[in-house]
């Protein structure tokens, strides 16, 4: 079903798993084309996604939350989109029906677009022209801004989001995932535009960059497009000689010192019923044991065969429980949550919690519960495919952990899992000194 | 046999008591469904109450199956089941693999017709609700849109929303029985449809529906609610809630149609292009202008060919920008109201929804879910394709005579919820 086309702008890469990626020969954009296997069959819908390695992972003190502010910026328009014409990014995509946004997260940042396949053409110019044209500009911050404080306000609104913070921001004291996305307040209220200029310079280049193309459309005019839209901007500044050390200064972080003892925060304010959220340091997402983290998340937490939901919910201590693995670049958390249940005591909720991941790693899990996972993520793999957003927003993951071929091999990456790595991988986590506790502790008045 | 049309390629079956509606696209192995019945609640005793109980408790055991077993069933397969409660009608979605669909819709008529529905179930299911609902009051999104849709509807319209004391007084007072009694009286196979989406073959599915749900008996019901909203009354209320620096405003009053109603086409794209989406003009001005808020959209609520709906406005503010947020939004909200669209902005709302019409039904779900729903609505599968050309059809004059017809700022009702500072 793979089609190698030959192109004289690209160079064809590989081809797996439905996706035949091709990476610019002039400025190094890395292209993902997954062509729906139905063909004429197939809803004339594609889905058009540019993600840019960089997100909060990459901001310092003082500049926590810029990447996320920069992407609302990059909608604020270029000389050639912008509502002073009528013509700004969302006026011109959600006029022809394209379901659009953009996300930031700890490793990337990603804009999209689901429309019908006849304007892919309007996409690929769209976004390729605030690739480099931005504006950037301090007036155009200074609306933003309050944008952002509002949805900083709304996330704030919410107890699990404030724990979640908390959490985090007390198991990484110098690695940058200890801030949120979105960032701290202060740095939203200050930041300059001349700041947010220095990511957009940074970052937003087409060696940084890779364009997903899912759905129906036909691979040879896609490629032309790109040609056409991206083929003209230089690859990015690290392609100057002396400029070569940029790419290491670009991506390298603080390490996290090693942890030794558990950490505890807790979080007040109003509300009705508390809860409990347990975070384990835990490997990076492209580690050996990534894979079988991901079978213990489905383990603990997938429906009500589930050991959370047998162990919690069944019995009344919870309303909900669940457990989290976020694959990221660097090591991060392993997460366990519960909702209490009313008149249940924290205390109760996180020895249950703890005990539930101490029994994996002691223990292990049946070989029932190792074929019901992997087939639910056979069926997850099938459902993944249902549409051409769910493809590209699956790509955009993999691309932020590092390696796109996490999307197409996932399927045999699990099913390589066996029963004894599982209880290793929990076991290898499974640390109170490695851990973060965080209570939330609701307030009737 | 244009791109967008789907009418042609749906294939539609009687199964028994069942309407199936099934679709083949060229998705593999993955059919994701939808269904629902009429369930004739009687929305003034509260029965939507005892319903959503009802609806809870299907998946935790049937007569044949522990809740383990259903369980292990369907996740062993990776399959999705839920069932959920609409008001009129109770439903459930679900999605599996093409090889295991046979097993999934023998268990789904088996919870469905067989449920156990044991004491200690029920109780559960009560008070994991009772907690949803005092989670819920920390929500300044809920307590806004709940307060606002009591001010428009009355206890036994279908769109009004209890209150959290009324909500949980009600739940304290339901015993299993009254459940399981729901249950046995108003479950059935009254208008009951179907449809399938993906990897399917219609005539042998048919067959399996009506083996799994075909002999289901039907109990004739009907539901018993009030159609109409309660008389205009301009009212500004506000909702106090402790550590909420974002409140939620809500702006809006009843419209006295259906969707049935030809008013209904113009009237929604009028709103659509009011605050649809980010192009519409209170984002347009209010977000991107302005900078006063993160979100601010409008859109018609409570749509339903039963019975009324309203228009409303939703806005999140920060507490330093709440009055102006709100006096911005008005203003735009007056503007459109009094002089209606323009031709571009027709334009611009005909284009986005003929294009929102074909996003959707790039996945399996979405097209299942647009089937069910049409079919729930009693109309024909071709309103499916000609509602693009109805769409295409409306005039700016046409749309602004409905906006200026139907919708009063002046009446509107205004709900804030959150930490207010006077």
């Amino acid at each position: 079903m793979h089609e190698i086309t030959d192109h004289p702008a690209f160079a064809f890469d590989r081809a797996e798993g439905g996706v035949e990626a091709y990476r610019h020969t002039a400025n190094g954009l890395t292209v993902l084309l997954a062509p729906d296997p139905s063909g004429e069959a197939a809803p004339p819908v594609a889905a058009f996604q540019v993600t840019y390695r960089v997100g909060s992972r990459n901001e310092g003190a003082g500049l926590t939350g810029a990447t996320h502010l920069l992407e609302h910026l990059m909608f604020k328009g270029t000389d050639r989109f912008n509502r002073e014409k009528g013509t700004s990014v969302f006026q011109t995509l959600q006029s022809i029906g394209g379901s659009i946004n953009a996300t930031t997260w700890y490793d990337r940042t990603n804009y999209y677009a689901v429309l019908p396949e006849a304007y892919l053409p309007l996409a690929v110019e769209v976004e390729a022209d605030r690739m480099r044209g931005a504006r950037v500009s301090d007036e155009d911050l200074a609306s933003e801004r309050t944008v952002v404080l509002n949805e900083l306000d709304r996330g704030e609104n919410e107890a699990f989001r404030k724990l979640l913070h908390a959490v985090f921001a007390s198991a990484f004291h110098a690695h940058p995932y200890g801030h949120p996305v979105i960032g701290w307040r202060s740095d939203v209220e200050t930041v300059t535009a001349s700041g947010l200029r220095h990511f957009y310079d940074t970052y937003y280049w087409p060696s940084r960059a890779t364009a997903s193309v899912a759905g129906r459309f036909d691979r040879r005019a896609v490629l032309d497009l790109l040609d056409e839209h991206f083929g003209a901007i230089p690859r990015g500044p690290e392609t100057a000689p002396e400029a070569e050390p940029l790419a290491d200064i670009v991506d390298s972080v603080t390490r996290e010192p090693e942890q030794r003892g558990e950490r505890r925060t807790s979080v007040r304010m109003a509300g009705e019923l508390g809860s409990v959220l347990l975070g384990y340091k835990a490997p990076p997402g492209l580690s050996e044991t990534s894979d079988a983290l991901d079978v213990l998340v489905q383990v603990m937490t997938a429906g009500k065969s589930s050991r959370l939901f047998r162990r919690l919910t069944d019995r009344g201590l919870t309303t909900s429980a669940f457990a989290y693995y976020p694959r990221l670049r660097d090591p991060g958390l392993f997460l366990l949550y519960g909702n209490l249940a009313a008149d249940v005591e924290h205390a109760e909720v996180e020895a249950e919690l703890k005990a539930a991941l101490a029994e994996i790693a002691s223990g292990g899990i049946t070989e029932a519960e190792m074929e019901r996972a992997r087939r639910q993520v056979i069926a997850d793999e099938a459902y993944g495919r249902d549409g051409p957003h769910a493809i590209v927003a699956q790509l955009n993951e993999a691309i932020a952990v590092g390696d796109w071929t996490l999307f197409t091999r996932y399927r045999e990456r699990i099913e390589a899992v066996r029963a004894e790595d599982v209880q290793a991988a929990a076991a290898a986590i499974a640390s109170d000194d490695r851990l973060t506790v965080g209570h939330y502790l609701p307030d009737p008045s | 046999m244009s791109d967008l049309s789907i009418a042609s390629r749906v294939a539609v079956q009687d199964a028994g008591a069942a309407r199936v509606l099934a679709l083949p696209t060229g998705i593999r192995d993955v059919v994701s469904f939808r269904g629902s019945f009429h369930t004739g609640p009687d929305l003034g005793a509260n029965d939507d109450v005892v319903q959503d109980l009802v609806t809870d408790v299907l998946d935790k055991g049937t007569r044949h199956r522990d809740r383990f077993e259903i369980a292990e069933a369907l996740e062993g397969r990776g399959a999705r089941l839920s069932f959920y409660s609409d008001g009129l009608r109770a439903g459930f979605a679900g999605r599996c693999l093409r090889d295991d669909l046979d097993d999934v819709l023998a268990l789904l008529a088996e919870q469905l017709r067989e449920p156990a529905m044991d004491d200690d179930e029920i109780d559960k299911a009560r008070r994991k609700t009772i907690a949803s609902v005092r989670r819920a009051t920390e929500s300044t999104g809920a307590m806004a849109s709940g307060a606002f849709s009591r001010r428009l509807y009355g206890p036994a319209h279908p769109n009004h929303v209890l209150s959290p004391e009324d909500e949980m007084a009600t739940l304290e007072a339901i015993t299993p029985e009254a459940v399981r009694r729901y249950h046995a009286e108003h479950f059935g196979s009254d208008d009951l449809l179907v449809s399938f989406v993906g990897d399917v073959d219609p005539e042998p599915l048919a067959t399996r529906v009506r083996e799994a749900l075909g002999a289901w008996p039907a109990h004739g019901l009907t539901a018993t609610f009030v159609p109409s909203a309660l008389a205009p009354e301009a009212a500004r209320e506000t909702v106090p809630m402790t550590d909420k620096q974002n409140l939620d405003v809500r702006l809006g009053h009843a419209l006295p149609i259906t969707r049935a109603d030809d008013a209904f086409l113009p009237l929604f794209a009028g709103v659509f292009a009011l605050g649809g989406n980010f192009s519409g003009r209170l984002m347009q001005t209010v977000r991107d202008e302005q900078g006063l808020t993160y979100g601010v959209s409008s859109r018609m609520g409570g749509v339903a060919v039963e019975h009324d709906m309203d228009v409303r406005v939703a806005i999140s503010l920060s507490q330093e920008n709440l009055d102006r947020g709100i006096e911005a939004t008005r203003a735009v909200v007056d503007e459109w109201a009094s002089g209606g669209i323009t031709e571009e902005e027709l334009e611009r709302t005909q284009a986005t929804l003929i294009g929102q019409h074909a996003v959707a039904l790039a996945t399996t779900g979405g097209v299942a879910a647009r089937l069910l729903v049409n079919a729930e609505r009693g109309f024909d599968l071709s309103y499916l394709d000609r509602y693009v050309d109805r769409v295409g059809a409306l005039t700016a004059p046409e749309v602004s005579a409905h906006i200026q017809r139907f919708v009063d700022p002046e009446r509107f009702v205004q709900v804030v919820a959150g930490s207010v500072v006077r």
